[in-house]
């Protein structure tokens, strides 16, 4: 089996340090898997980097992190890397998971018609609350904690030999979790704020294409 | 008093409590403070609207149950 991940982490807005950071943590659990993992970090992930990476290694599964829109997802300073139109069938024969706004809504049902084996992301704005006294910290916001916890789930499920669909669930039942938590717990002015956005990012999480795929 | 303006109340009121120096990131809008997004509730623009549809869908759920499940 072909066991390659690539990751694409541009970093150049409090958004997109948080979901770097955030991600760090996937690509730990990939290389302990035995992954060899392409991690287009900052200015590497441009569209040119991202294609030639990715017709040349053929990677099975692509955690793409960045911001986005129903037609594209972005990498540093906002270049798409994926555009509806213009390169969907990049992501044709491996698993993608987006974590950036909207994509879930028309690229990610583009890729899965250019035989992408499934694509999981997300069809609203990904929302999430941060405390601003982190600014430099991400990895240690534990508002913001609530957030990528149940994001990462996906790619960990992937990694650990779930399938697309399952990964999918156990990303939307760790939201759940989270959310219950926060209900039943005496939790802070925000953390009960945060209550509506991960049910916001659980409601609009979608899994498209073939559920039983696996990476 | 239409719905649509109750849930802006509530939502407002929900914003109130947050401290000063929490932020929220919300796609196409960036990040946003307190301030910020009171500012976007009150005037009924497209991110107020994605913050109320998330408080509606939110309190919509809450009535169903779906989270003591």
């Amino acid at each position: 089996m072909n066991k390659r991940l690539l990751v694409t982490r541009p970093n150049f807005d409090r958004t997109t340090r948080y979901v770097s950071v955030w991600a760090k943590d996937v690509i730990k659990v990939a290389e302990q898997k035995g992954f060899t993992v392409l991690d287009l970090v900052g200015k590497r992930a441009n569209r040119r980097e991202f294609e030639g990476m990715v017709r040349k290694h053929k990677p099975s599964f692509l955690f793409l992190n960045g911001h986005g829109s129903a037609d594209a997802i972005t990498g540093q300073n906002e270049e798409p890397l994926v555009e509806v139109g213009v390169n969907a069938d990049v992501l044709k024969g491996a698993v993608t998971y987006a974590l950036s706004c909207s994509s879930g809504k028309t690229l990610g049902v583009q890729a899965v018609a250019h035989g992408a084996d499934a694509y999981i992301g997300y069809r609203e704005e990904f929302i999430f609350l941060f405390d601003e006294a982190m600014r430099t910290r991400p990895g240690q916001d534990e508002l913001a904690a609530h957030f990528s916890t149940s994001s990462n789930q996906v790619a960990l499920s992937l990694l650990k030999g779930h399938t697309a669909k399952e990964a999918h669930e156990n990303s939307r039942q760790s939201f759940a979790r989270s959310m219950r938590k926060l209900l039943t717990s005496e939790a802070t002015d925000r953390e009960s704020a945060a209550i509506r956005y991960l049910f916001w990012n659980m409601r609009h999480q979608v899994c498209l294409g073939n559920g039983s795929a696996k990476i | 008093m239409t719905l649509e303006d109750e849930i802006r109340q509530i939502v407002l009121a929900r914003l109130e409590t947050l401290p000063e120096d929490t932020g929220m990131s919300i796609g196409f809008a960036g990040e946003l403070n307190k301030q910020e997004l009171i500012s976007h509730v009150k005037n009924g623009d497209m991110i107020g609207q994605t913050i109320i549809d998330a408080e509606m869908q939110f309190l919509q759920a809450l009535k169903t149950g779906v989270f003591y499940e």
